[in-house]
């Protein structure tokens, strides 16, 4: 299995400023490429660009040693991204004469055959690699997206099934499967999915806040209460850093006191609750966009949530 | 890093010269047939000031403590990697190509 990754503030900050030291020919490319391979951000564009660069000029290839082959898998996987098929085709058949027989150089070819849309060619492919190890994970999870990139979703929801069902642990999977739910309006099936998310990285405030959106979404008061809490724990773990969740708060307020209609029991916790998501949010609106200041106080107005 | 470390030195040094004293000191009580009462002073004061030392470079000089609490900087977690395993290249990008310059020489 591999390691969780999560990208931190830091990491954003320092990811963006290297980006913008390469774009400006300041240096650092491979410093760049080796941060965006290990925090896995899809910047192909980016990667292309500052990947062939490096590959173009012998002398920066050759320094960096066995990593050179790390770097034509990259740019080949940018370059099918970006759509530059031929440079794609030239990268893989680099690797290819280096490693003849490796799956890995297996699965990029079946890959560029999904990037040109044959395909029944790549899942001919694919098959033909499954069967020499059919635990492959990355390509079962190709075979599910394969078929979202073919528009059936419900095929694909249905390969990702399966490969839960073997690959339990495997959150990246249950992630995917829970946009693809939402992105269908499947909120039930989402739900359970962010569940599981939940329960494999507890301290992520990410989940906590998809999951809350998709209680919120599903609406009923059960629901919105619960949303509400996980709105509050995603403002725990962000230290109130997290605008959605402000709002995400003052929302399943508003949509509480509608259904109960003023008969609500816990009414002193809710409101303080509400109260302290409102002053955070204006002092971050003061801080960051006072411009926008009046437009959050009317919003709030409309919530009845401040006079 | 360059004064922690010269103050780590310092403790280490001083606490050496504390265990020198002490032992020179139960040679002193074997030869005037004294009871032992207690260290002499300037043992204990040496062994305060080494602790301090010591303390402070060890604190110091290994480098920055990393914060735990969860939303932190470094810690608080901003936006999920690209689940680049189920990447498709059938998107919009497609309608949008890149320099036709860019090839592998």
């Amino acid at each position: 299995m591999e390691l969780v990754t999560m990208v931190s503030k830091t990491e954003e900050a320092q990811v963006n400023r290297l980006e913008n030291q390469v774009d400006n020919g300041g240096g650092g490319a491979w410093e760049y490429l080796c941060l965006v391979r290990k925090l896995k951000l899809r910047r192909s564009d980016k990667v292309l660009k500052h990947g062939l660069s490096i590959l173009n000029d012998p002398t920066k290839r050759s320094s960096l040693g066995p990593e050179e082959w790390t770097l034509y898998e990259q740019v080949a996987i940018a370059a099918m991204d970006c759509q530059c098929l031929d440079v794609a085709k030239d990268c893989i058949k680099v690797l290819q004469k280096k490693f003849p027989e490796s799956k890995r150089v297996g699965r990029l070819e079946a890959m560029l055959l999904e990037a040109k849309g044959l395909w029944a060619e790549a899942e001919k492919a694919y098959s033909s690699l499954l069967e020499d190890n059919p635990l492959d994970q990355v390509i079962h999870k190709r075979r599910a997206a394969m078929a979202k990139a073919q528009g059936h979703l419900l095929g694909a929801i249905e390969w990702l099934n399966k490969y839960l069902e073997i690959f339990m642990a495997d959150h990246d999977a249950w992630r995917e499967l829970a946009e693809i739910y939402v992105s269908l309006q499947m909120y039930k099936q989402a739900a359970f999915c962010y569940e599981e998310l939940i329960l494999s990285q507890p301290t992520n405030p990410l989940y906590h806040l998809a999951y809350a959106d998709v209680l919120y979404t599903l609406g009923g008061l059960e629901n919105l209460q619960t949303a509400k809490k996980y709105y509050a724990s995603a403002i725990d773990l962000t230290g109130g850093k997290n605008t959605r969740a402000l709002y995400g708060i003052c929302l399943c307020t508003f949509g509480i006191g509608q259904l109960t209609k003023g008969r609500n029991k816990d009414d002193k916790e809710t409101s303080e609750l509400q109260s302290l998501a409102v002053t955070a949010l204006e002092k971050d609106y003061k801080q960051t966009a006072p411009g926008n200041l009046s437009l959050l106080s009317s919003t709030l107005r409309s919530l009845k949530l401040s006079s | 890093m360059g004064l922690g470390f010269v103050v780590g030195v310092l403790g280490v040094l001083i606490l050496s010269h504390a265990a020198y004293s002490t032992i020179q000191y139960r040679s002193l009580l074997k030869i005037t047939e004294e009871e032992f009462s207690g260290p002499p002073m300037n043992v204990v004061v040496e062994l305060i000031l080494g602790l301090g030392f010591c303390m402070w470079a060890a604190l110091t000089v290994p480098g920055k403590f990393r914060s735990i609490v969860p939303y932190s900087d470094d810690n608080r977690v901003v936006s999920l990697p690209a689940n680049m395993d189920f990447m498709i290249f059938n998107h919009r990008g497609k309608a949008f190509p890149l320099d036709v310059d860019m090839k592998l020489k």
